[in-house]
């Protein structure tokens, strides 16, 4: 195609953010690569240290614990998440619609820092589920459901949700009715339908949705920091312990590298699952 | 008859299901509105009496006044600045074929798969090597591209959903390109961008993580200042901002349901 | 038409947000927040203002991230004044980020405790311990801390708060327990690592060490006795302990930061802040002990445990490790605390 008028103009700023983003990366990769002085910011000349201190323990096993905490928020985040796209596709009344959309998305516009104090709340042991159980007589003490894995997971499937919804419900909307229609004159219990017809015309959506949650949830770090209350680590809080509490930079840049790559690399394994009708359905 | 029967204890399992997780999506919320009016300082349920005393703390605590300003020029720049690199974009990726757009297309959108802290991190050290600190300048680079991904979306769908044989007939009675861009493709994309650009200030109005890291006293937003707050004090001051948050988030979302069908700007539909 | 009023919205949104808001001169002081805050307005900005017309803001955060922020914005300094841990403010000294300061502009340190004078570029404010603390109701009847070892008894098995910003407390008093000091810490692990199903929880500031003892999810703590008063006067039933082995002595600090536009200013600030009645205001609204050997604390006050007020005191109940050695060992206790304990 000829080179056609204005394209200087919609060029040019697309290609300053995309600079101003790659130097920021690039600074992070450069800083991993730098000597640390302890109680200092400056760094020194260039090495592999920080590197090869990935290898002990304790990173080994937050990174394990960042996989296992993401692995189960994107899966029951899947779990909740199919039957309210469903139903929000589906219901038959415009209104009902409206309203599965609203309480379903709402959350994703609060932040991070509200919907992580407002499960404070519900969790803590004078919190409202407490509250509720003791005041029912079911328990004499209180749960302890801050600052375990467990509180953690239960924040952050809440959070996810309205973007697995989203997305569920887009590749909800796609499907041709007249395919479930066809199986259910052939015989098919709704069941079935759904098993044979439904599901594996929305797998793409589903693939994706739980490969965008896992990403998402490698990078949370309000949640586990404070209702995790430190006893719950993750990637994101080493950053912060290391960069802006211990003023490590470049370790601190070392484990962003191993989040990012964990996050790029859970979207590569993405590709072979993932027709690029999904990619464009994706995008549509 | 039994067939009838089974159909309609299936629905009602499910619609009984759906209305659970419903509950369980929606209970923080409640529960904030709830603290948010209890007169006591300790959590307590169901609330001992009824009490404005979290909100006026939360009016008068001068770095909630701050941040909230800070918040407002933050968003309504990076906001802005994302509507317009963002359409550009868009329309670069729909109208154009050039060598590295591809690569363009996978680095902007990238911030949706980096992790926040991350980017964070990485526009921190850009900040200090470059000698701006942790000054406007940084946090609104920041959060334009965060936020860009989402806006190019938008606007991306729009202008495939846009009919060319619109712009052809203009073009065809004469119009120039820079008219028919000004006269047809534009006001074509009102509705992407609008809502583009809603999406974008809501972002950047909410964004915690990066921020955390981009910002100084002077500079911070109200979510950082709230999670500076949480750190502080142990009292439901934050439950007064949440509840206020909640509020104007879900107000904002019935209007943009109302005024452009929220399918539309979350791209769930595509016709 | 919505783009058009979008378009308007951004536009006034901007102009509003460029528009001066804050021309005023005033002095910016940083601090941690919470009652530290409320409590250096309340005895020493308020006088401030009073004397000078000038009025104080302060800003907030906590001990490390505050120096990590002054480091990255050193060329535009956002306060005049630092208010820190000690140790932390030999950091700050080493890093060039305070004035050297001028003792003949500050008349009131002639009156210090000698061990008030951290350093050429800041002195101390008032001293406070870490020490062990718990809920009388929460734990069972009869127990009870004599020595930093009892925090390792069973009874305190999974109901311990240790703060997460700050491991020195603990690892010092383990490399006591076990014979060595603060040089020679190493000597303290095995037991650190024993101590690791007593913890519950780790708070990351004052207000979250105050809300899990509030809520009893960690009824055992090392904690601030300033924070364990302010707590006792709300009413929550807690005691301070003051092992045999002595509390580990704090003392929070004062700086000018380098670069400040308002240097007459921030002396002033200093010198009101060492003034033998400010010093009594705040020690009575913190509950800590004074640096000015004139300050008249309330006798009430000066019976708490951890408020030293005679040298016979400081000698049997406090541990004290000099700035240097702590500043100098406080990241490598960081990363070991992080790396071994924190999981």
């Amino acid at each position: 195609m000829r080179p056609r008028p204005f394209f200087l103009w919609f060029f040019l700023p697309s290609l300053a953010a995309a600079v101003l983003l790659v130097a920021a990366l690039g600074e992070i990769a450069q800083y991993a690569f730098r000597v640390f002085t302890p109680g200092s910011l400056e760094v020194g000349g260039f090495t592999l240290d920080n590197f090869a201190r990935l290898a002990r323990p304790i990173y080994l096993s937050v990174l394990g614990d960042t996989l296992l905490i993401s692995l189960a928020t994107s899966l029951f985040t899947l779990l909740l998440s199919y039957p309210v796209a469903y139903a929000m596709v589906r219901a038959k009344s415009d209104f009902l619609r409206s309203l599965i959309m609203l309480l379903a998305v709402t959350p994703l516009f609060t932040g991070e820092i509200v919907r992580t104090y407002a499960w404070i709340l519900v969790l803590g042991s004078n919190g409202f589920v407490n509250t509720v159980l003791k005041s029912a007589g079911l328990i004499g003490a209180p749960l302890g459901l801050l600052y375990t894995r467990f509180g953690v997971i239960v924040a952050l499937v809440q959070f996810s949700m309205p973007v697995m919804i989203i997305i569920l419900a887009t590749a909800l909307a796609h499907v041709d009715r007249n395919c479930e229609r066809a199986a259910a004159n052939l015989g098919a219990g709704p069941a079935q339908v759904f098993r044979h017809v439904t599901l594996p015309l929305t797998l793409p959506g589903v693939v994706s949705g739980t490969v965008v949650i896992f990403a998402w949830t490698m990078s949370a770090f309000s949640t586990p920091q404070l209702i995790g209350g430190g006893k719950v680590l993750m990637i994101s809080n080493l950053v912060y312990l290391q960069g802006l509490s211990s003023f490590n930079f470049p370790f601190a840049a070392v484990l962003s590298l191993l989040a990012l790559a964990v996050a790029m690399g859970s979207l590569g394994s993405m590709h072979p699952f993932v027709s690029r009708l999904e990619l464009k359905a994706a995008i549509n | 008859m039994s067939a009838r029967l089974a159909r309609g204890l299936r629905a009602s399992l499910f619609w009984g299901a759906v209305a659970l997780i419903l509950v369980y999506m929606t209970i923080p919320a409640f529960v904030v509105l709830m603290t948010s009016v209890s007169p006591s300082e300790l959590l307590e349920f169901p609330p001992s009496g009824f009490s404005f005393r979290w909100y006026e703390r939360a009016f008068s605590y001068p770095d909630f006044q701050n941040a909230f300003v800070n918040g407002l020029i933050v968003t309504a720049f990076a906001s802005s600045l994302s509507l317009l690199i963002g359409s550009a974009f868009a329309y670069l990726v729909d109208r154009y074929v050039f060598a590295g757009r591809a690569a363009l297309e996978a680095v902007l959108a990238s911030p949706l798969i980096i992790p926040h802290f991350t980017t964070g991190f990485g526009f921190l050290l850009l900040g200090a090597d470059l000698g701006l600190g942790q000054s406007y300048a940084v946090v609104i680079a920041t959060h334009v591209v965060l936020t860009l991904p989402f806006v190019s979306r938008t606007v991306y769908v729009s202008l495939r959903n846009l009919d060319p044989a619109l712009e052809r007939a203009a073009t065809n009675l004469g119009a120039s390109p820079f008219e028919v861009l000004k006269r047809v493709t534009l006001p074509l994309l009102r509705p992407g961008m609008v809502g583009g650009w809603l999406l974008a200030a809501i972002l950047s109005l909410t964004e915690f993580t990066a921020s955390l890291y981009v910002t100084a006293q002077r500079t911070q937003t109200l979510p950082v200042a709230m999670y500076t707050y949480v750190r502080e004090y142990t009292d439901p001051t934050i439950a007064a901002i949440s509840a206020l948050l909640i509020i104007f988030t879900t107000a904002l979302m019935l209007l943009a349901n109302r005024c452009l069908g929220l399918r539309r700007i979350l791209a769930i539909d595509v016709h | 038409m919505a783009l058009r009023s979008a378009a308007v919205l951004a536009i006034g949104a901007m102009l509003l947000a460029t528009a001066p808001v804050r021309a005023q001169d005033k002095l910016v002081v940083d601090i941690w927040g919470g009652n530290f805050r409320d409590g250096a307005n309340e005895a020493i900005a308020k006088e401030f203002t009073k004397r000078t017309g000038m009025p104080v803001e302060f800003i907030t955060g906590g001990t490390i991230d505050r120096l990590t922020k002054a480091k990255i914005n050193r060329d535009h300094p956002e306060s005049d004044v630092t208010v820190t841990t000690s140790h932390v403010g030999a950091l700050y000294v080493s890093e060039g980020l305070f004035e050297k300061l001028d003792m003949a502009k500050l008349p009131n340190a002639k009156d210090l405790f000698p061990v008030a004078i951290r350093s050429p570029y800041h002195i101390g404010l008032y001293s406070y311990v870490y020490t062990p603390a718990f809920r009388t109701d929460l734990m069972p009847p009869g127990y009870d801390i004599k020595s930093w070892k009892d925090l390792w008894a069973p009874e305190a098995k999974g109901k311990l708060g240790l703060p997460d910003f700050d491991p020195s407390h603990i690892i010092i008093a383990a490399a006591l327990l076990a014979g060595g000091n603060a040089e020679n810490w190493k000597l303290g692990i095995p037991l650190l690592e024993q101590l690791k199903p007593s913890i519950k929880a780790f708070y990351q500031s004052d207000a979250t060490s105050q809300d899990l003892m509030k809520s009893g999810e960690t009824p055992v703590q090392v904690l601030l006795s300033i924070n364990a008063f302010h707590q006792m006067q709300q009413g929550i039933p807690i005691k301070i302990a003051i092992p045999k082995e002595g509390a580990v002595v704090g003392i929070d600090a004062i700086g000018i930061v380098h670069g400040t536009k308002h240097l007459e200013a921030a002396y002033q600030y200093l010198n009101i802040a060492l003034d033998p009645e400010v010093q009594a205001k705040l020690c009575g609204i913190y509950r800590c002990g004074a640096m000015n050997e004139k300050a008249k604390l309330d006798p009430e006050l000066a019976k708490l445990p951890g408020v030293f007020t005679t040298p016979e005191q400081w000698k049997t109940q406090a541990i004290v490790v000099d700035d240097v050695t702590r500043a100098k060992l406080l990241p490598v206790w960081k990363d070991w605390f992080t790396e071994n304990m924190m999981q």
